[in-house]
């Protein structure tokens, strides 16, 4: 993917991405291209001019937590309680709101209720109380039929990547776009536009077992924006990684946020959370122990 | 619709080959299973046709008072074709008797005596045959009954032990094939189902990508049907090639017995094409299921 120049409105640039690319609903992408050129650090006017009537007017960069209550929650946990057969408390009156654009660290020791938590997300567990409304529709009244309608809107990256051996990198992604019956004359465009947006394009026809852990990570990344998700969920996406990979995978969910996804992370990496202060909930026993913008990974007061 | 169906034909095919080793054994499994099944299948068939064989020869055997006009013959012959349990009458004239008598003597290397009689004392008869070896005692009762009949051999013993015997080896013939047929359902779905959850990484990312039920089932479910099918036509093919020197070797057991061979493999093709297909379709259908939406 070119960058777009500069010098040009964000209208031009927005027409010339269309133009140039079968268009695919990647709404948030377009709008925020504009964001990504070399010194359009703010990118707020070039959106300000699309005109599109997406919701790419809000600033992710900046003011957080004052724009919060002002834009519209991608997910809300409402006193949501999960306790599994066997007696087992996972998560407990768990309350929480992520409006979209936001980006969230989950943090909390092992077995605090992390992973259950994107189970919940995705529909893969009900909670036992309470809640849990992803985009509009509450999980628990959804029709069983429309779960994988749900599942198309939340992009999951996990830990160990989950890349098909068999596949090229191209494939993975790709793979995510058949199975949920896009036609085949818009996979590919949309796939070489995620793999632009990830920097693998030269890795296109590379299998998983040729790709080193950061690529290996990109290329789920990719899979799990492809479909263009309102939420990106990433269950400790650098837990395999070293720490300057994980600080790549971590720019580019920072990109991607940027592009107006929202981005739920759960990790362990202390420096990263606190490093970049962005809004952080702790999780503890199940419970909603902290929630701060700007906090670090261990509790400050 | 229809390029969900080619969607699904060509990731079908594809996974049958990606996975070829997995798919090669459910194949191989496969087609062992219906070669066993399609043996027993004939064994059967040719079991029910030695059983009828034995049956057929339960007659009732009449012998007539000399000098029964033909006449009266024709008469009785007709009251007994029109009995539902008779499948065919023969009449046996005197002359027939005593030609077959001599004959049997022959047979057993003895000296036929018979030459030094004027006469023949061997009565004439009716031979009627049954549809069905248990059903003796109506035509034996219409036969005692009319005036020309001198007596009527009594064969209620004798039927009823062939009827036992001919029923308890249906019925076991019957249990076997069913125990068969179960091994055969259990093992082929086992097998498919270890094809499926070597997949099952690849069903977890379709799940989690978004992947409707069907996008996931139908795939497996023509998979299960390419392994059906492949299975089908290898076990038909082998059936194939060893059925001439099979039947040249048991031509005799062949040539005695009600069979006709050209139902019979029409039969077997078809079970095989049937359980092939569909316990390929059932057997991904129930695995696949596990990993569905719940």
């Amino acid at each position: 993917m070119p960058a777009i120049g500069v010098n040009q409105t964000g209208r031009a640039a927005a027409r010339l991405d269309r133009s140039a690319e079968t268009s695919l609903t990647l709404a948030p992408f377009r709008n925020r291209r504009s964001a990504d050129a070399p010194d359009g650090r703010d990118g707020a006017p070039a959106d300000g001019s699309t005109g599109d009537g997406t919701s790419s007017s809000l600033d992710s960069r900046g003011g957080t937590a004052r724009a919060a209550a002002r834009r519209r929650p991608v997910l809300i946990l409402n006193n949501v309680t999960k306790t599994f057969p066997n007696g087992r408390s996972a998560l407990r009156e768990v309350d929480l709101v992520v409006p979209e654009g936001d980006f969230v660290f989950l943090v909390g020791p092992s077995g605090a209720g992390k992973s259950t938590l994107t189970k919940l997300l995705i529909r893969d567990e009900l909670a036992t109380e309470g809640q849990v409304i992803l985009d509009g529709d509450d999980l628990a009244r959804l029709p069983r039929r429309k779960v994988p309608h749900v599942r198309r809107k939340v992009g999951i990256v996990f830990q160990d990547y989950k890349l098909l051996p068999t596949k090229t990198v191209r494939e993975n992604v790709a793979f995510a776009l058949e199975v949920t019956g896009t036609p085949r004359r818009r996979i590919g465009p949309a796939v070489d536009r995620v793999l632009a947006l990830v920097g693998l394009t030269a890795q296109a026809d590379q299998y998983p077992n040729q790709l080193s852990g950061g690529e290996s990570q990109r290329t789920a990344i990719a899979r799990a924006l492809v479909h263009d998700p309102r939420i990106v969920i990433a269950d400790e996406p650098t837990g395999n990684l070293d720490p300057l990979i994980s600080w790549e995978i971590l720019q580019l969910l920072l990109r991607i946020n940027e592009l107006g996804v929202t981005v739920l992370m759960a990790t362990h990496d202390a420096e990263v959370v606190t490093a970049l202060r962005k809004r952080v909930v702790a999780l503890e026993e199940g419970r909603v122990v902290r929630d701060e913008v700007g906090g670090g990974y261990h509790r400050t007061t | 619709m229809i390029s969900f169906l080619a969607f699904s034909v060509r990731r079908a095919w594809q996974g049958f080959w990606r996975n070829a080793a997995m798919s090669l054994a459910a194949t191989a499994t496969m087609t062992l299973m219906l070669l066993l099944l399609a043996g027993f299948w004939i064994v059967q068939a040719g079991l029910l046709a030695g059983l009828e064989f034995v049956e057929q020869k339960v007659q009732v055997v009449a012998d007539l008072n000399d000098g029964t006009s033909q006449a009266a013959v024709q008469s009785l012959e007709g009251h007994l074709l029109a009995m539902p349990e008779v499948r065919d009458v023969s009449y046996v004239s005197k002359d027939e008797a005593l030609a077959r008598f001599r004959a049997e003597r022959v047979n057993q290397g003895q000296d036929d005596l018979t030459q030094y009689l004027n006469a023949n004392p061997l009565p004439a008869s009716l031979e009627v045959s049954l549809r069905n070896a248990s059903d003796y005692g109506p035509v034996s009762d219409l036969l005692q009954s009319d005036p020309n009949v001198a007596r009527v051999k009594n064969i209620a013993d004798l039927a009823n032990r062939v009827v036992t015997v001919t029923d308890f080896l249906r019925t076991g013939g019957i249990v076997l094939l069913g125990i068969v047929g179960a091994i055969v359902l259990f093992i082929i779905i086992n097998a498919i189902r270890l094809a499926v959850l070597g997949r099952a990484e690849e069903i977890e990312v379709m799940r989690l990508v978004g992947a409707s039920d069907a996008f996931i089932r139908w795939p497996f479910v023509f998979e299960g049907a390419l392994v059906g099918l492949l299975g089908a036509i290898l076990t038909v093919a082998i059936l194939a090639a060893v059925a001439d020197p099979l039947s040249n070797f048991m031509y005799d057991f062949f040539r005695i017995l009600p069979i006709r061979v050209g139902s019979i493999s029409r039969d077997v093709a078809m079970l095989v094409f049937g359980t092939g297909l569909g316990l390929g379709v059932l057997g991904a259908w129930v695995s696949v299921r596990t990993y569905l939406i719940r």
